[in-house]
């Protein structure tokens, strides 16, 4: 598997995640800077993936040769179309939970910028290892990533999902009992595989379960989802 | 047959994998293996034949996942005897039986919620399950906390050996960081019959790893590796029987003598390898294991001064009393970071005071110290059991501090050192007290080192303190304490160990007498000072002594210290420390603020500074954060601008015996199966700030804490956090148990998934948007 490094985090995304808007004073430039230096040295991305053929069913869409099922019509509709999907599991290391820990202790404010600053990093590690796969897979065509979690796509998929992967083995990947994923800055997510070009409906609010208690939108924001 | 007498061929076979075997026979990914064992013994059976028939000395029970959170439901009892019996058979007396146990699934607190005393009650349940086996075997661990909690279990439920084998990577680490050393000497002290490495990549990548245990280890090395890595779409793994038997000759080499193939291995993996050993060499010299202590992921070598940091003791302090007496952890977790970052290699941790649960109190400290800092630790108590409670559950090879000559120390102490595999401080002094000469002083250090020597504690793990009698009082006692540590060191051959700052005490310029005494006694070979590394002279006695002594080659940590690791200040806008209070709170300058605060306490009043100042710059920011002219990140830099100021003035009030004036508790809590606080710790600065006493639950926490925190603080407030769509239900239920005890207080709810139409349905009384919302809650109910 190809290793992943991050060079550098995006910071702009971080300060969005934060809830800031507009000018950043020098104090906040610099807290994060400083934060996104020290985190850099704490992040070690691992990722897996897996091609499997899937069969649409009543449920949602069977993942073949596996005991898992892509339950929801969310899921189903995001992977229409499609004979193969691509199951993606990412984390960038526990040393990063412990580092933000420790400046929960020192610092507050260094540890919801390095908190954020995970955020986007993890999204930066997705982002790439899709751009690996797809260079793996050069005819065929890609929808975009959904995890569990995202409209009727239950998030107590994770389990069965971790398991399929085996994600504890490979990338120390694990679940708390309310389906939290440890360590904390990881992400599960599904891509459609077609060998035509697949119309979806755009990502946004209306595939979003969040949309009604949204911070973002409650700004009359946009997450970028 | 039994494991002992298999040590003494030139090398032991184990089996491939049972995971691979079972896909190829159909078994869906995903499934639980485990659950065959009761619905299709024979393909087990099969399956541990064709292994043993391959030259496989011990086969692996198909247990591996058979534990209470894996199994969701089924009896563990039932499908790891199943696993057990059907391997047995298979066996015939020809092979050995293993109950092979991997990891839980889930991580151990701080990162996940599953603490180290219910890892421990799961191994339990397997080892007892698993008890027809005839070794027991823990694979593939990652967390060395975790495979301590399972040795553990094994040692004190059963009788068999034990083999243990983590996975690492090619940066010598597992995924929580573990390190090789502190592996071997965790598990070294432990008591463990073999160790080694299985799984996550093949036997031309883990050879180097081998390599680097045969450094840290006297037992039996076991190698399990991958048969490469698997493709992403065909599954296949890279690497064929015959290169990996060839490559496996390169560990056996370097003196493993336990094999065996892990995912993507079969049976002709395996009698490949065999026929590839019976050609090979296998030797192993004996080798000395470095004096070391570990945490999971940091080795101190004590090949040279080490500095032990002082500070977590509250013996002359305050502040660090009061902070014991509120349980406040985090006040503890600040002076471990304070010090780490002034170069202490080791801490001290001494948490003892009368009217406090020691045990309760050390168990709390030691478990949040070791989740924030990779520095080993040193237990210090005159109690056996807060020693013992600390020794279980810490995460690798600490200090203990300490046993003495006399009898009843030597014979409680000594057997949990033992046991926990840890290293100990032995002080020279007994029943009649300190001995004034320097060879009597050197007599009971002989005796705790054959006392050590007959519990089988390595001699490299014995640290003996001469101890420093005070100069003002005892002059000529000075040199007797260096005389005797010099013998120690010479005569003995043991590492040593003095406190050193009670040498001044009652002189002026103690600062000059500590560290000129410093440079003595490391010039009588002094290994461990035990000092506060946040005074600079001390630690720069420490550094220069490593310089001088060359040590410290090409002075590079000397240099680091003292040349580029000059702290960063932040970019201000004007001079550090000419600024005014307000203009650094309102930027969000720390340091500033703390400079400031120290300057205008000369001549105002802490209350003054408090309502004239700190108060209306607090205000301003709240009101500008609800107006949306500053945003969270502002919010909150300046929130920890006041912080340091609010910190400098408790400090000054406590010293002249003035308690600082607290508007009333308010308990805090992020709720069980949430593991998310940053927003509720956010919430706990911003109250602070303003005033209150906030009980900090911390997170995961469960319903009936929360109870009992609010009844017995009788708050007014309750804020409850969760982040998740799923851990909503766990703060519906802690609002319920609260109406239900009839607790006279109001709840308040915030998170990112909450909305005040939900609060309001789980029977709330606040739905907070944001933590300067609860600020104004709790200005309402608590006043």
């Amino acid at each position: 598997m190809q290793k992943i490094k991050l060079e550098k985090l995006n910071r702009n995304e971080a300060l969005r995640y934060m809830g800031h808007r507009g000018e950043v004073s020098t104090a906040l430039e610099a807290l994060m800077e400083k934060c996104e230096a020290e985190l850099l040295e704490h992040i070690s991305p691992a990722f897996i993936y897996k091609v499997f053929d899937i069969e649409e069913s009543d449920e949602g869409v069977t993942v073949c040769g596996t005991t898992l099922t892509l339950r929801g019509n969310d899921i189903r509709e995001h992977l229409s179309g499609c004979s193969s999907a691509v199951l993606l599991c990412a984390t960038i290391s526990p040393a990063v939970d412990s580092f933000i820990r420790k400046k929960e202790i020192t610092d507050m404010s260094s540890a919801f910028a390095a908190d954020a600053l995970a955020s986007a990093a993890i999204e930066q590690v997705c982002t790439m290892a899709d751009e690996i796969i797809k260079s793996q897979l050069p005819d065929k065509f890609f929808t975009w990533r959904f995890s569990p979690g995202y409209g009727d796509f239950p998030l107590d998929t994770q389990r069965d999902f971790l398991n399929v992967m085996n994600a504890q083995k490979r990338i120390g990947l694990c679940l708390e009992e309310s389906n939290i994923l440890t360590p904390r800055k990881s992400v599960t997510a599904v891509a459609g595989i077609s060998d035509h070009q697949v119309e979806r409906k755009k990502r946004g609010c209306a595939s979003c379960n969040m949309a009604s208690k949204c911070n973002f939108r409650k700004r009359g924001e946009h997450c970028g989802f | 047959m039994d494991f002992k007498s298999l040590l003494n061929n030139k090398y032991i076979l184990l089996d491939g994998a049972m995971g691979t075997m079972l896909q190829e026979a159909g078994l869906e990914a995903g499934g639980i293996p485990e659950l065959l064992n009761l619905t299709d013994p024979e393909l087990i059976e099969s399956i541990h034949k064709k292994y043993i028939a391959a030259g496989s000395n011990i086969v692996y029970a198909n247990t591996f996942g058979a534990n209470r959170y894996k199994l969701k439901g089924n009896s563990v009892e039932e499908v790891i005897s199943a696993g057990v019996s059907i391997a047995k058979k298979a066996c015939g007396g020809k092979a050995l039986t293993a109950l092979d146990i991997g990891p839980i699934g889930q991580l151990l607190e701080p990162t996940g919620t599953l603490t180290f005393e219910e890892a421990y009650s799961i191994f339990k349940e397997q080892i007892i399950a698993g008890k027809n086996a005839d070794i027991i075997v823990f694979e593939t661990m990652t967390d060395l906390y975790e495979l301590k909690a399972a040795v553990l279990a094994a040692r004190e439920n059963s009788h068999k050996p034990i083999l243990c084998t983590m996975t690492f990577e090619e940066n010598m680490r597992t995924f929580t960081g573990c390190s090789i050393s502190s592996m071997a000497l965790t598990l070294n002290g432990l008591g463990v019959d073999a160790m080694g490495i299985n799984c996550s990549l093949g036997p031309k990548q883990l050879a180097p790893v081998c390599e680097e245990l045969m450094k840290w280890t006297n037992v039996p090395v076991i190698l399990k590796p991958n048969a490469g890595l698997p493709d992403p779409v065909t599954n296949k793994y890279d690497v064929l029987p015959e290169d990996f038997a060839e490559q496996m000759k390169t560990a056996a080499l370097y003196g493993v003598s336990i094999f065996g193939g892990c995912c993507g291995t079969t049976p002709e993996y395996i009698s490949k390898l065999k026929s590839v050993l019976e050609k090979t060499d296998i030797k192993r010299e004996k080798i000395t294991i470095p004096a070391a202590v570990c945490s999971s992921s940091n080795t101190v070598i004590i090949n040279q001064p080490r500095i032990i940091g002082e500070r977590i003791n509250p013996t002359g302090k305050k502040l660090f009393k009061e902070a014991l007496r509120k349980h406040d952890i985090g006040y503890i977790l600040n002076q471990a970071i304070e010090q780490t970052h002034a170069g202490a290699d080791i801490l001290d941790v001494n948490v003892g005071l009368p009217e406090i649960d020691e045990k309760e109190m050390m168990v709390s400290a030691v478990k949040a110290i070791q989740g924030i800092t990779d520095a080993p630790l040193q237990i210090d108590s005159t109690i056996p059991e807060v020693l013992e409670a600390a020794l279980r559950i810490y995460n690798g090879k600490p200090i203990v501090n300490s046993v003495n000559g006399e009898e009843k120390s030597l014979e409680t102490v000594l057997p949990l050192v033992k046991k926990y595999g840890a290293s100990v401080v032995g002080l020279t002094l007994d029943q009649n007290g300190i001995p004034p000469k320097a060879e009597d002083r050197f007599k009971i250090a002989e005796k705790i080192l054959s006392r050590a020597l007959e519990y089988g504690i390595p001699k490299e793990d014995v640290y003996i303190d001469c101890l420093t009698l005070t100069a003002s009082a005892e002059q000529e006692a000075v040199m007797e304490t260096l005389k005797a540590l010099k013998r120690v060191k010479d005569e003995l051959g043991l590492k040593t160990v003095l406190g050193v700052s009670n040498i001044s005490f009652g002189l002026p310029n103690r600062a000059m007498i500590n560290q000129n005494f410093l440079t003595m006694a490391m010039a009588y070979g002094l290994d461990l000072p035990i000092i506060n590394p946040n005074i600079d002279a001390m630690t720069g006695a420490v550094r220069t002594f490593k310089l001088l002594t060359n040590i410290d080659k090409n002075s590079t940590e000397f240099i680091a210290a003292y040349n580029d690791a000059v702290p960063q200040k932040p970019v201000t806008e004007k001079k550090s420390g000419t600024v005014s209070l307000s203009y650094a709170i309102e930027n969000g300058l720390k340091e500033d603020s703390a400079a400031a605060t120290a300057q205008m306490l000369k001549n105002h009043a802490p209350m003054e500074i408090i309502n004239d100042i700190l108060i209306p710059a607090l205000d301003k920011a709240g009101a500008n954060f609800e107006k949306g002219t500053i945003f969270l990140p502002q919010l909150i830099l300046t929130a920890g601008a006041a912080q340091s100021a609010f910190a400098v003035i408790r400090e000054k009030m406590t010293s002249e015996n003035a308690e600082p004036v607290s508007k009333g508790k308010i308990v805090l809590a992020t709720v069980k199966g949430d593991i998310h606080d940053i927003g509720k710790n956010i919430v706990k600065v911003l109250l602070e700030n303003y005033g209150y006493t906030v009980i900090d639950l911390g997170k995961d926490v469960p319903c009936e804490s929360v109870v009992k925190a609010a009844i017995e603080h009788k708050v007014k407030l309750v804020g409850l956090s969760a982040l998740m769509t799923t851990t909503l239900k766990s703060m519906e239920e802690t609002i319920l148990l609260l109406r239900q005890n009839n607790v006279d207080c109001k709840v308040v709810v915030g998170g990112a998934v909450l909305t005040q139409e939900y609060a309001d349905q789980i029977g709330a009384d606040f739905y907070a948007k944001d933590a300067m919302e609860t600020v104004n809650i709790a200005k309402q109910i608590v006043g």
